[in-house]
Order: structure tokens, then C-alpha cells, then sequence
């Protein structure tokens, strides 16, 4: 058996190291995509009290900490047993929306985008945003840092710091917004409802508009059907902040919906021996490995995951857009709902939806007369024991759960990633990219790692949550490797 | 114009957070009224960008896994070795821009980006554990890194630039 090995050199950032195991007639037999995890988080959080984790979870990680803090809040809403207030709800989501629009806007135009933008075709030092701003123009360049810049200034004034937020407090928020506050946080959210609008209309324009882009995104390559999970509002529509878990099957009907506090009796982890990482899957199905359709219990929880999970998005401008999209990929209305979307390349067009839904909702709640109600910060007076808060980050439900005495110090930490959650579906995507290019014992190496990349790009994989890197890369290596072990061939290149 | 440094890095990263532990101590050790900014951020990429914006010259103090040298090494670095040593326009993370390219997109988007970028980084040992201490080479390469900031700060305040 051969063995193609596409591995890191280094792993400051954190890196994930691809092994593809062909069969004697030399195709693709088993692929190992492996993650490597910072270590000792929960032994660190252990013996603190539970209400710094605010502050302590949003330093994992440096891509998304608005994240871990509001997710970290909303476990403490229930360790406390504190309902927060409609005000003070409405106040995290505003901030949250922010976030969202940042995170979307860095990810489609950085990150994913290019690929599109710039043609997959092109070398990987074109494929970037630079490579964007030459195909679309500098003025581009320029929106996407000024959305970026008033986006980090909301979510610095509402959240207390720049970076790492502070303000999330069981059932509270430290600071109320101020009317001056909400006059800005306005005016900054309808330049976002531009902006999202701008950005759709540009992956119309350069994307859709383009034959061989739109039969990449429907190629039987990036195309699995699997379980969606996603969290939704009462009315089944998508929400970032706060609602039920849903969990569709891959033609669309609701497998399960529950409340974050339930999550483990729905989910359960599979360990493999291979892989520090734990693969979660659907305990009301069964884990049948590494294979999609409705009896395995692989899920996704991604941007595309959320819209497919969902009946519809909750503002009418994104309404109008996720009906475009799933009339234009040719998915049809079964019960009153659009099927799944199986596409996984469809992802970077969902992340578009919900970049217009998040500037739409941001409007929406800087414009609440709620939104300035001073009292923020509730009494808490209860003992606490366990809570668990979810939300969605913006590369899936991101789960903490904590356990405490009964003076609030911690005993146990737990917490389900976004990542995490795709672990599966990306080693999956992973495979079948890698089936693509290698049969009968040939092994395209011209666009393999390409290719690879794009299949889990599209999950926007956090492989680990450290915070910035010298000097910048992430070198990959592919070594292909004779049953005997000797290298047959080698090639290297670095991925984003 | 003021110098801004940065202290880069995770706290509670074991030894990534060195790049703040330089911070603080070059911060309480320079003279009140110098016109030095100093702060500490926990990111990169774009961020690190846009957070340099409306300074000419920026110290960054940050850790380094090179493997090339024992831990608790001290190094400075240029731009020009940054991007001799990334060959392609991408971040390590999945999720950013690296420097060197968004530096090139602040530039092309009429931004004033820093015109002199150095790095003093000290070579780390363990960045994947949990842990608010470094490791033993790196905790006493601490005031080295300062010492070496500093010398390059002086040098600046030495030889400043118009704010034109």
C-alpha cells in the first residue's frame, strides 16, 4: 500500500497533516486528515472561578474571541440560573452581528473568496487578496478594511477592548449603549447592509456569471450529503445569537431540535486512534465512519449547514438572497422548505446570506428603542453548579459547558468548536478531493494540494486557536511513499 | 510621529505570550514623557495592520519557532526577512492575511502604514500547553528582548522622522 503523506514542517499557528493511503491498484483507499490541539485547557480553566472564562476562553484563540466570550456568557446565564433581560440580549446580539460581518467580510475576501475571484487555476501566490484588488479593483480593498475597522470600533465600544471583549457578565453586560452609541453603531450597520449587498452582487457578477466556477461548485467532488445542524429561532429561521439547535436530515426534514443544555444527549464524540481530535456525530443515527447519507451520523455546522437547517433567513433582504440561492443551485421546496444544498462549495455563497442577514439584523437592533435600556446588569444570587451556553461562531456551533462548586470554582470544562464540529465532513471532503486526483496509482501533483485546500477551505477551518505566527506560512508536504516506505515522489508548497 | 511597539502574543500559551512579557517591562522601564506607545495584542495579519496604522515606525515583539537556535534566543528581524522567509502572500492561520500581504494592502488602499517595521523575536520552545509561565530559557531571554528593543528605540528617538 502506498502512502501520500501531505504534512507540515512546522506548527507554531497549528497545522493539519493529510495522510492518503492507496490500495494495491493504486487508487485512494483511506485518507487520515489529522488536526493537533493545543493542550491542557480544561486542566487551566480547572480551580478558577467560572466567571473569568469570559475572558479566559476568548484567548484561545485570536480569530474568533467574540466568539468564545459570547459563548462563555451564555454558559454563565445558566450557571447562574440569570435570564438575561430582552435588553441585554439584544445588546450581545448587536455586538455579535458585528463580529459577524467582520469575520464573513475577512474570510470571503482573504481567505475563500480568491479562489473564485482570482480562478483556482492560479498560483497560490495569486490567490489572495491582493490577487483579489488586482482582478476587482483597489477601491475593493478599501471596503473591506473600512468595514473591518467600524466593525472592531462597535465591537471595542460595546464590548470594552478591542480585541479580547470583557463586558459579558452572567445575565448582563457590563456597559449599556449610550443613545450616541447607538447613533454610531447605526450609521455603521447600514454601510454593512451595503456592503453585504455589494458583495453578493460581486460573487454574482465574477462567480455565477462564470460557466466553469458554477460547474466546479455543483462537481460531484465537493458534493456530500450529510446531516445539518444549526441554530434557529421560533420560528425556524436562522439566528447567530441565541435559539434552538436543529438538526436536519440530508433531505431536509428536522431530524431533531433541542436546547444547548441537551447537547450531549444528541451528540456524542468518536475517538480514533489516529487523530488527537474527536470526531462528534449524531447519537440518534450511529457512527458508521467516514461516510455520508441519511443512515450515518455525520453533520456539518458551517454557514451552509446553518442555511440548510433553517426554513429562511429572518431579515428581507437576506430572505430574498438565500431564495436566490437555493432557486439558482436548483434545490427544490419540499413542505414548504428548500431541500439541503449539498454543495460544499456553496459554503463561501452562504457565508454571503449571512453577511447581509447579520448587517440587516445589526440595523435592526441599533434602531430598537430597547437597545439603550440602562439596566444591564442583574443581581445574581443563586448558587451555581453547571451551565451550558451555545452560539454560533462563525465556522459552526461553538458549545461550552462548565461545571463548578457550589462557591462558582470551576470543576470541569467541556467545549464543542466550531472546527470540531466538521471535523467528519472534512476529512470526507478531504477524500473524495483526493479520489479525484489520484487513480490507478497516478498521482496528479500539479493542483493536488490546491485542490485539497479548497475542499477543506470551505469549512474555514480553525486547526488550532493560537493567535499569529513569524514568519507567516504554513508549509505543507506531500510525500508519496512505496509499501516499503522509500519516497517515490515529493512536493511541497505552503497553504493560507 | 510616535513609536509605536507591540508585544505579540498569547498569555496564556506558555512561552507565546513572551512578546507581552517584553512589552510590560519595556513599558514600565522607558521615561514617562518619551514619545513611545507601547501595547500588547494578541493578533496578526490584518489586525496587526490596521492596528499599525498612522505610525512610520513599528517594534514588534514576538516569539519565534524557528528550531534553528536554542529557545531564549534573541533575534531581530527586518520586513526584507519576513518576506524572504514566506514565499508565498498567506498566513500560517487559515483565517488572515499575512503581514507582509496586508501591509501591500493598507499601502495600495491609501493607508499610512509603517514605513520601518522591525522585529526583535526570541526563539520559544513550547507554544502548544496551556500555561501562563515560559519556559526557563525563554522567562530569562526576557529582559535580553527588552534590552534589545529598547537599544532600537533609542536609536529611533535618536533619529526621528517628520510627521509629514
Amino acid at each position: 500500500m502506498k502512502r501520500v503523506s501531505i504534512d507540515p514542517i512546522t506548527r507554531l499557528e497549528g497545522h493539519g497533516r493529510i495522510d492518503i493511503f492507496l490500495d494495491d491498484a493504486g487508487d485512494v483507499a483511506n485518507v487520515y486528515f489529522t488536526i493537533p490541539e493545543l493542550r491542557g485547557f480544561e486542566q487551566f480553566c480547572v480551580g478558577r472561578p467560572a466567571e473569568e472564562m469570559p475572558r479566559i476562553t476568548n484567548r484561545i484563540c485570536g480569530v474568533c474571541p467574540e466568539a468564545h466570550h459570547m459563548a462563555a456568557t451564555k454558559a454563565l446565564d445558566d450557571l447562574y440560573g440569570v435570564e438575561p433581560s430582552a435588553a441585554v440580549r439584544k445588546l450581545r446580539e448587536m455586538f455579535y452581528m458585528a463580529f459577524f460581518v467582520t469575520d464573513h467580510t475577512t474570510h470571503f475576501y482573504a481567505l475563500g473568496g480568491p479562489d473564485f475571484v482570482v480562478g483556482p487555476e492560479a498560483p497560490p501566490a495569486e490567490r489572495n487578496i491582493l490577487g483579489v484588488i488586482r482582478k476587482v479593483g483597489v477601491e475593493i480593498g478599501k471596503q473591506v478594511i473600512e468595514t473591518r475597522i467600524r466593525n472592531h470600533e462597535v465591537i471595542k465600544m460595546l464590548g470594552g477592548r478591542g480585541v479580547h471583549p470583557v463586558a459579558g457578565l452572567p445575565g448582563g453586560w457590563s456597559q449599556a449603549v449610550t443613545p450616541e452609541m447607538r447613533d454610531r453603531i447605526a450609521e455603521s450597520a447600514a454601510k454593512n447592509v451595503d456592503f453585504g449587498l455589494f458583495s453578493l452582487k460581486l460573487f454574482e457578477d465574477v462567480v455565477l456569471s462564470n460557466q466553469a466556477y458554477l460547474d466546479l461548485i455543483l462537481s460531484d467532488g465537493y458534493t456530500h450529503r450529510t446531516y445539518y445542524m444549526g441554530t434557529v429561532d421560533a420560528q425556524n429561521r436562522a439566528n447567530f445569537y441565541d435559539g434552538l439547535i436543529r438538526v436536519v436530515d440530508p433531505a431536509g426534514k428536522e431530524f431533531v431540535r433541542y436546547p444547548a443544555r441537551d447537547y450531549a444527549q444528541h451528540i456524542a464524540e468518536r475517538v480514533e486512534p489516529w487523530t488527537y481530535l474527536k470526531f462528534p456525530y449524531l447519537k440518534g443515527v450511529g457512527w458508521k465512519g467516514l461516510v455520508d447519507g441519511a443512515d450515518s451520523g455525520v453533520y456539518c455546522a458551517t454557514p451552509l449547514s446553518r442555511v440548510n437547517a433553517a426554513d429562511g433567513m429572518a431579515t428581507p433582504r437576506a430572505q430574498e438572497a438565500y431564495e436566490q440561492m437555493f432557486e439558482t443551485l436548483g434545490s427544490a421546496k419540499v413542505n414548504g422548505r428548500y431541500e439541503p444544498i449539498h454543495y460544499r462549495l456553496a459554503t463561501h455563497w452562504a457565508r454571503l446570506v449571512e453577511l447581509l442577514y447579520a448587517a440587516e439584523r445589526m440595523q435592526e437592533l441599533a434602531s430598537d428603542p430597547e437597545i439603550t435600556d440602562p439596566n444591564v446588569r442583574p443581581v445574581v444570587t443563586s448558587t451555581p453548579s453547571e451551565g451550558v451556553g451555545s452560539v454560533e461562531a462563525p465556522r459552526g456551533t461553538l458549545t461550552h459547558h462548565y461545571q463548578t462548586d457550589a462557591n462558582g470554582i470551576l470543576t470541569r470544562v467541556n467545549m464543542v468548536v466550531g472546527t470540531t464540529n466538521n471535523y467528519a465532513p472534512m476529512a470526507m471532503s478531504v477524500k473524495k478531493s483526493a479520489e479525484a486526483l489520484i487513480q490507478k496509482g497516478t498521482v496528479i501533483t500539479e493542483g493536488l494540494l490546491n485542490k485539497v485546500e479548497m475542499a477543506f477551505r470551505a469549512y474555514d477551518p480553525c486547526m488550532s486557536c493560537a493567535t499569529h505566527a513569524l514568519p507567516g506560512r504554513m508549509p505543507l508536504e506531500v510525500t508519496v511513499r512505496a509499501p516499503d516506505g522509500s519516497v517515490v515522489e515529493c512536493v511541497q508548497q505552503y497553504v493560507d | 510621529m510616535t513609536i509605536l511597539v507591540l508585544g505579540l502574543g498569547n498569555p496564556i500559551l506558555t512561552d507565546d505570550g513572551v512578546g507581552v512579557r517584553v512589552a510590560r517591562l519595556l513599558r514600565a522601564a522607558l521615561p514617562p514623557d518619551c514619545d513611545v506607545e507601547v501595547d500588547e495584542v494578541s493578533v496578526g495579519g490584518l489586525r496587526l495592520m490596521e492596528r499599525m496604522v498612522g505610525h512610520r515606525r513599528v517594534l514588534i515583539v514576538d516569539a519565534l519557532l524557528s528550531g534553528t537556535a536554542p529557545p531564549g534566543t534573541v533575534r531581530r528581524l527586518t520586513l526584507d526577512d519576513l518576506r524572504q522567509a514566506s514565499d508565498t502572500r498567506h498566513s500560517r492561520s487559515p483565517h488572515d492575511a499575512d503581514l507582509i500581504t496586508a501591509l501591500d494592502l493598507g499601502r495600495r488602499a491609501g493607508m499610512t502604514v509603517p514605513e520601518e517595521v522591525v522585529f526583535v523575536a526570541v526563539e520559544v520552545e513550547n507554544v502548544v500547553d496551556f500555561g501562563e509561565e515560559p519556559t526557563p530559557a525563554v522567562a530569562a531571554a526576557i529582559p535580553l528582548a527588552a534590552a534589545a528593543a529598547r537599544r532600537e528605540i533609542d536609536r529611533w528617538l535618536g533619529a526621528p522622522v517628520s510627521d509629514t
